[in-house]
């Protein structure tokens, strides 16, 4: 019986021996627990896959290497960051990108272990802003003011990208996409029902309420992963009570209970809710789930990133089209989303010089053109040629340039934990909006401890 | 007895069909999975998360299999888990042995350390162990990985392992011991035959865990290529776009190991009333 | 001779101790220190004494995650073992399938946790999931709901689909337990006239107390350590009404980077744990006298 078992057990060393003889690492510590359980024909298999393992990492030593950890695991955006890593290789056949991908929560978990390991990753993607400011305030990332300086990224890149990426003078950070926030919405449907891209918030809830009593739902939403009600919340307060306000709130510099926050909640979020302009059950569903009730009609409308287009059903997308979310006070400067994300390196890289490289063309306009062509993003260097662009780049280029003020984004604006709290705050609200005073209270009190403690 | 004799009384052939029905139902989130792994994501999207495709597709196996990079994951899973596995089995059953059949100073609190570390959510473990292997130098290699896998289910390997031994009777060891058998002898020759079925079981058990790890495996490895296929596959999911339709294939590809392995070793705990008679 | 063999038992722990010691115990440690500190996982910890125990005390999410560790623990201790015993003992024969019954019962544990929690979600829909539309086909319609969005059901609906994993698990256990039934005994008793349900009482489930004991001290652990499920399902949303201590302690620890906060939550959990465990060692100490 012993021995069947272990039979069995050898049995699948051999397999995994036999699968893995391309692979790499094999290690003393398995030869001498095989020894002890199995018998000697898998021995000697092993230093056989050693000795193979051998030859290959000397081949490899040759070229020079460059660690990349992209969190660009979205389907698309992951398709064309492995063709712009093949395309640096083929101009730089000294150098080996080691490219790895994480799933972009993972990312955020796994970023302070890369950063504190004795061998980070020497290329990484990150957020630019407020979340790329923290680490470099610690020392964690690399001053790349030589490759500002010496690929002329300082005329090529508007002051506002420039201003992102610079601390006290020095640049630390490559901003390299970015993409806009609207108001997305069914073109058949509006027409349907005679309806005009609202530019004002009463011609917005006239759109809703004509829709409503058709039997449609005006707005989805998916709030099971929060972030999507952060959205509502940055519009509305930017609209309400202007972007300098919302962005101070965002740094802890106003408080959550002051009655120009509540207003955004009362007079404008809570109606919204309350005429059931919101599919049902919105925290069921993921925001790609609740994609769905605008693919079938059922819904008309969603607030949401640009990316939204790359999940809709391929045959249905040129039945979408999106507005700048409605202005509210015309008096107020224009606040829009526009979250941007980059790449830097880590300041304890071991191959910065070619790291610098890498970093160098990610920033090049053939890079940006690339991604620019195949994602429809939008480039953050000016050379980029903007002329082939589709008439959605065209409309949201524009929706950003019309811009007084440009946001990254509810939870890369305000620290991580405030940003935790208040969307919690947001759920409740949307579940129990009469709830909202005791809300913002304790939003208040929340605030108060996360910003004491910055200090 | 046969099938025909089985199925001779109404009673027993009533309960085996209340048992196939509880087990389908058991495994409708399945056949779900094997559902969505045929399908695209356009038609979830147009029609519905539970419906019957228009149009089936295999392509999803095949994308995760290539683009999705199970070829190269899927032996990194067996070369961190096989020997973890081995090296956890063999090492609790030695301190199990010790735990269960030695009175000795110490025995309780070392019996209480071993329960202790599985009490802890591990993941508050993982910026700590982390630091340590980075510390060792074995950040990034799969020998760091595996090393930890071993030690982290010692714990819980141990705790089932001195309990399943010490049911073993004592005259039996003291027979061997009268004999002249040495104590390496005894847990080699008598004590792990008849441990067989909880080491089965264990085995069983532990490979699902460590092959299903994936948080470790995020935390202790920094390359692709050295990932295993839970972590592989975990990076399909995107910020905002999530390729669903070729993680579940992928997922469902991944199962078939611990699915084998479950039906080859039950055969070491469930076939127990013969071998228990012939004892 | 006595000398030597009273090294015996050390030279059977030394290798595994030594292991543990480095990789469990010693990180184990290091938690309990930065239990009392503030650390963001990038600098040093700064101590801080027991500030982070008394900011736990007066943070309601702490209150609500433990409550539901308890419901967690409550299910747990019950259904799956029941269940699972069941299963054990009806398939711990010659069934026409068993093997198919056994491996299909253990496959919830084999399915990627993500997959699991993603189909799930599907089967709660409120709109077009399976449940719902069952419950509206037999005219149930006002038990059909939004599962996951809704406070009162969150928190049942996850543990329902982590008892529909632990089934399998606990039928293994009871398995591997039964092979220590000496048959014999279940014959004699069947000798005596003892229907079924008498020689499971009397004769079965009495030899697999021990078992019983493990499976239940592993459920209690296993409820109080949950958190794969939660993370997937809802992130203990909404608002926090599915947090379970393991997912709190995790968001404090990699959303919000309060490193010391989460290893105090986790020293809390550990104590919770100990409490068991020293019920269960005790019950142990005052049963085993023989080696």
């Amino acid at each position: 019986m012993k021995r069947t078992l272990f039979t069995l057990l050898a049995l699948f060393m051999v397999m995994s021996l036999v699968l893995t003889a391309c692979g790499p690492t094999a290690t003393p510590q398995i030869i001498e627990k095989t020894v002890e359980v199995t018998k000697e024909v898998v021995v000697t298999k092993e230093v056989e896959v050693t000795k193979e393992v051998e030859v290959e990492v000397e081949k490899l030593v040759d070229r020079r290497v460059v660690i990349y950890n992209s969190y660009a695991s979205d389907p698309a955006p992951r398709a064309a960051d492995e063709e712009l890593v093949k395309m640096f290789e083929e101009a730089h056949p000294e150098i080996s990108v080691q490219h790895s991908t994480v799933a972009h929560e993972d990312f955020k978990q796994a970023i302070r272990a890369y950063l504190t390991a004795s061998t980070p990753p020497d290329v990484m993607t990150w957020f630019a802003g407020n979340r790329a400011r923290f680490f470099i305030d610690k020392g964690l990332i690399m001053d790349i003011s030589d490759v500002w300086e010496n690929e002329g990224w300082n005329e090529d890149y508007p002051t506002g990208f420039q201003a992102l990426s610079t601390v006290e003078g020095k640049q630390y950070f490559l901003p390299t996409s970015w993409y806009w926030w609207a108001v997305y919405y069914r073109k058949d449907i509006f027409e349907q029902y005679n309806l005009e891209e609202p530019q004002t918030w009463e011609e917005f809830l006239a759109v809703c309420e004509t829709l409503q009593d058709n039997g449609i739902k005006p707005l989805t939403i998916g709030t099971k992963y929060r972030w999507t009600t952060a959205a509502w919340f940055d519009y509305l307060n930017m609209r309400v009570n202007g972007p300098e306000f919302h962005i101070n709130l965002m740094l802890g510099k106003e408080s959550y209970d002051d009655p120009r926050v509540l207003t955004v909640f009362t007079d404008y979020w809570a109606p919204l809710i309350e005429n059931d302009y919101f599919i049902d059950d919105p925290a069921a569903y993921t925001w790609s789930e609740a994609l769905q009730f605008m693919v079938d009609g059922s819904a008309a409308m969603y607030l949401m990133g640009d990316f939204l287009r790359d999940s809709y059903p391929a045959d249905q997308v040129g039945q979408v089209d999106f507005f700048r979310f409605p202005i509210i006070d015309p008096s107020v400067p224009v606040g829009e989303d526009a979250p941007t994300d980059g790449f830097f390196v880590a300041a304890q890289s071991q191959h910065p010089e070619d790291a610098k490289a890498f970093l160098a063309f990610l920033g090049s306009v053939e890079a940006q053109q690339y991604n620019a062509d195949v994602l429809g993003r939008l480039p953050t260097n000016m050379k980029v040629d903007t002329s082939n662009f589709t008439p959605g780049q065209q409309k949201g280029l524009e929706l950003i340039q019309g811009a007084d003020f440009v946001a990254q984004f509810y939870d890369r604006d305000t620290t991580p934990e405030m940003a935790d709290k208040g969307m919690n705050g947001f759920m409740e609200f949307w579940a129990n909006p009469s709830r909202i005073n005791d809300i913002l209270a304790q939003l208040e009190l929340d605030r108060q401890e996360i910003f004491a403690e910055e200090q | 007895m046969s099938t025909s004799k089985f199925f001779s009384s109404p009673w027993r052939t009533l309960g085996f069909f209340l048992l196939l029905l509880i087990t389908l139902i058991w495994l409708l989130p399945f056949f779900t999975a094997l559902l969505t792994s045929v399908r695209t994501n356009d038609d979830i999207l147009t029609q519905g998360f539970i419906a019957i495709p228009k149009e089936w597709t295999l392509r999803n196996f095949v994308t995760a299999w290539t683009r999705g990079g199970l070829h190269q994951y899927l032996p990194n899973s067996f070369i961190i888990t096989i020997p973890a596995l081995l090296g956890t089995l063999l090492l609790s059953s030695l301190s199990a042995y010790a735990l269960a059949r030695f009175r000795f100073p110490g025995n309780r609190l070392l019996f209480f350390l071993y329960v202790g570390g599985t009490m802890l959510p591990f993941q508050v473990l993982l910026l700590p162990v982390f630091r340590l292997t980075d510390a060792l130098g074995l950040y990034d290699t799969h020998l760091g990985i595996i090393l930890f896998h071993t030690a982290f289910q010692l714990g819980f390997c141990t705790f089932l392992l001195r309990n399943y031994m010490r049911t073993v009777p004592g005259e039996i060891l003291e027979a061997a011991r009268i004999d002249g058998c040495g104590e390496f002898r005894i847990w080699g020759q008598i004590m792990m035959p008849l441990t067989l079925p909880a080491l089965a079981a264990l085995a069983t058990l532990e490979f699902t865990w460590i092959f299903n790890d994936y948080l470790w495996a995020i935390v202790l490895l920094r390359t692709d290529a050295l990932k295993p296929v839970t972590a592989g596959l975990a990076t399909l999911q995107g910020q905002y776009v999530t390729d669903w339709t070729v993680i579940v294939s992928g997922a469902l590809i991944a199962t078939v190991p611990t699915v084998l392995l479950f039906i080859f070793l039950q055969r070491y705990f469930i076939e127990g009333l013969t071998l228990g008679a012939s004892k | 001779m006595l000398h030597s063999k009273k090294l015996v038992p050390y030279t059977f722990l030394i290798v595994p101790l030594i292991l543990y010691l480095i990789w469990v115990i010693g990180p184990m440690a290091y938690t309990f220190y930065l239990s009392l500190t503030k650390w963001d996982g990038l600098s040093e910890p700064v101590f801080r004494g027991l500030a982070n125990f008394e900011r736990l005390f007066r943070d309601p999410i702490f209150f609500t995650s433990l409550k539901n560790n308890l419901r967690w623990i409550i299910s747990f201790i019950t259904i799956p073992v029941v269940l699972g015993l069941g299963l054990a003992i009806a398939l711990n024969r010659a069934i026409p399938g068993a093997k198919f019954f056994k491996a299909s019962f253990y496959s919830p544990l084999v399915l990627s946790l993500v997959v699991s929690g993603l189909i799930w979600s599907w089967m709660y829909h409120p709109a077009g999931g399976l449940i719902n539309s069952v419950l509206r086909a037999v005219g149930l319609d006002n038990l059909a709901r939004g599962w996951l969005s809704e406070e009162t059901t969150v928190m049942w609906a996850i543990i329902a689909v982590a008892i529909w994993r632990q089934v399998g698990y606990v039928m293994v256990l009871y398995l591997a337990g039964l092979q220590g039934v000496d048959p014999q005994l279940i014959d004699a008793s069947k000798v005596d006239g003892a229907n079924a349900w008498n020689t499971f009482r009397h004769v079965i489930f009495p030899l697999l107390a021990p078992v019983t004991v493990i499976v239940v001290v592993i459920s209690i652990i296993d409820s109080l350590r949950a958190f794969d499920l939660v993370s997937v399902m809802t992130r203990g949303g909404p608002y926090n009404s599915s947090s379970v201590l393991a997912n709190f302690m995790y968001i404090e620890a990699f959303n919000n980077y309060k490193m010391g906060y989460a290893a105090a939550i986790s020293v809390i959990l550990f104590f919770i744990s100990a409490v068991f465990i020293f019920i269960y060692l005790w019950r142990v100490t005052q049963d085993e006298l023989e080696y």
